[in-house]
């Protein structure tokens, strides 16, 4: 009894709270979308170009989306867990999803916001592609992985090529948990781009206050000591598998 | 012995995964259109015996097989062997019913569709292939009507007659069954064995099976095997009623296994 009555009320707060939120940024929020985000400070040309250039993210986005499923298939079809391709592409995959995405956003910011130059693209492309393929690439084999072995099976007995057996069996099979994979990326993706042009907002008001704090500097050390964890888990994950 | 009247011969067939031994030294000729058991406890090989002849075994990586398995007289480890065309030869029915998700007309058709040329099937003779492959395994009267209905929705008996309809169009020579039985009720058992005495003649059947009443029912000859090893291969009623191997005699008369 006591249990529900607990479960009741978190699930309370937090609809109050949800509810709260969503009041607050409608009230606030909807003028401003009414009026096409034209609010007359943030017209400069370089707020467009911020657009543009998250716009022109849009096909680098895609291509990273089904790049990772064509890896996570790689992975889950055609090579084997034990071969050393796979134990390589998987720890990378793996080191990348642990940097959790407040790096990203930083790494965004800083070649975003502050080097806005032309040449930039391909940096913003670099860090869209970070933030998306880790997470595409592990929700997919989990979604490959979930596919009735007894279906493989039949389809291979009955003399089915793999590809065969991925594209009439596997594919439709996992379609809708890698779709539910990919939105998880995506919004990752958006909660980075909003992160983003808040700081930018941010930026364009308080100009001076732009480089105050040494981005490139606090995302060396967030990254390394990321990197340093994930390795460490790695390392701990393997001598628990020894028994 | 005569080659011709064996369907699958083995010898000194060894399996390892990885470093455990699951195939020691088997040699083994299965006789053409009958049907032959394989019994033996949980772990004994049988499954790992049954699934080496159509390789699907290989699948799962770290396997590896000495020795020579023959069908019709060919052995499959041959270069110039086709997987697909060996899959065609030799059907494979499933422990758990396993349909594949598509409707049952297609389901039929799968096998068929993947060995032919593209466009070479005509939409008379696809129904009528249907029609055949349904009414050899008595399911066209209750089907006739479903054909566009999803597989897996079907009851298990219906599912697992239809996994074997299914591999009659590819029109294999040998049928391997893994427990065809066990997901279904006495009526089902009942139904799947009565097709199997039907069809055996046409096809050789070699059944993986738990259940010795069944081995009893069905098969004509009978292996016994006990850990990796096969301890004896002979007519179903002699190794029930008198079993050379003590081995087999305990686990037949029920004091092992």
């Amino acid at each position: 009894m006591k249990r529900s009555k607990l479960i009741f009320q978190s699930i309370a707060l937090i609809t109050l709270a949800v509810a709260f939120i969503l009041f607050w940024n409608f009230s606030k929020g909807i003028p401003s979308v009414e009026n096409g985000f034209a609010s007359d400070e943030v017209t400069t040309d370089s707020y467009s170009d911020l657009h543009e250039s998250l716009y022109r993210m849009l096909p680098v986005l895609v291509g990273s989306i089904l790049f990772s499923v064509a890896i996570a298939f790689y992975l889950e079809e055609w090579i084997a867990e034990t071969s050393w391709k796979y134990q390589i592409i998987a720890q990378q995959i793996a080191i990348l999803s642990g940097i959790p995405s407040l790096i990203y956003g930083l790494l965004g910011i800083y070649f975003f916001v502050f080097k806005t130059e032309k040449g930039a693209v391909f940096t913003h492309a670099i860090t869209f592609v970070l933030l998306v393929v880790p997470i595409t690439v592990q929700s997919t084999q989990k979604a490959i992985r979930d596919v009735d072995i007894f279906v493989r099976e039949a389809a291979f007995a009955l003399g089915a090529k793999r590809w065969r057996v991925v594209v009439d069996h596997v594919l439709p099979d996992a379609f809708p948990a890698i779709v539910a994979g990919i939105c998880t990326a995506i919004s990752r993706a958006l909660a980075i781009a909003a992160l983003i042009i808040v700081v930018y907002i941010w930026r364009i008001h308080t100009p001076q206050s732009g480089e105050a704090f040494n981005i490139p500097g606090s995302v060396i050390v967030l990254l390394s000591s990321a990197l340093l964890s994930s390795i460490l888990s790695s390392l701990l994950e393997k001598k628990t598998n020894l028994y | 012995m005569e080659t011709n009247n064996h369907s699958i011969e083995t010898e000194n067939l060894n399996l390892w995964y990885g470093d455990f031994q699951a195939l020691i030294d088997v040699s083994v000729n299965i006789p053409a259109g009958k049907i032959t058991s394989l019994i033996g406890p949980s772990g004994c090989g049988k499954t790992t015996l049954l699934r080496c002849f159509n390789r699907v075994n290989e699948r799962y990586g770290n396997v590896t097989t000495k020795g020579e398995i023959k069908i019709l007289g060919k052995n499959i480890y041959d270069p110039d062997v086709s997987l697909l065309e060996l899959r065609k030869t030799v059907g494979m029915v499933f422990q758990r019913p396993n349909p594949l998700p598509i409707s049952v007309y297609d389901n039929i058709l799968f096998g068929l569709r993947i060995h032919s040329p593209f466009g070479s099937l005509t939409r008379a003779k696809s129904d009528e292939i249907v029609e055949e492959a349904l009414t050899s395994v008595f399911l066209w009267d209750d089907l006739k009507d479903k054909l566009k209905t999803r597989a897996t929705s079907l009851q298990l008996e219906q599912q697992q007659k239809l996994c074997i309809a299914r591999l009659l169009p590819l029109k294999p020579q040998i049928i391997l069954m893994d427990e065809p039985c066990s997901a279904l009720d006495a009526k089902g058992t009942l139904a799947v064995e009565e097709l199997m005495s039907v069809l055996s003649g046409t096809y050789t059947f070699l059944i993986v099976t738990h259940n010795m009443a069944q081995a009893r029912r069905v098969s004509t000859e009978c292996i016994y095997m006990f850990l990796g090893e096969l301890i004896e291969h002979r007519e179903t009623q002699a190794l029930f009623e008198t079993p050379e191997h003590p081995k087999t005699a305990d686990y037949v008369q029920m004091r092992y296994g």
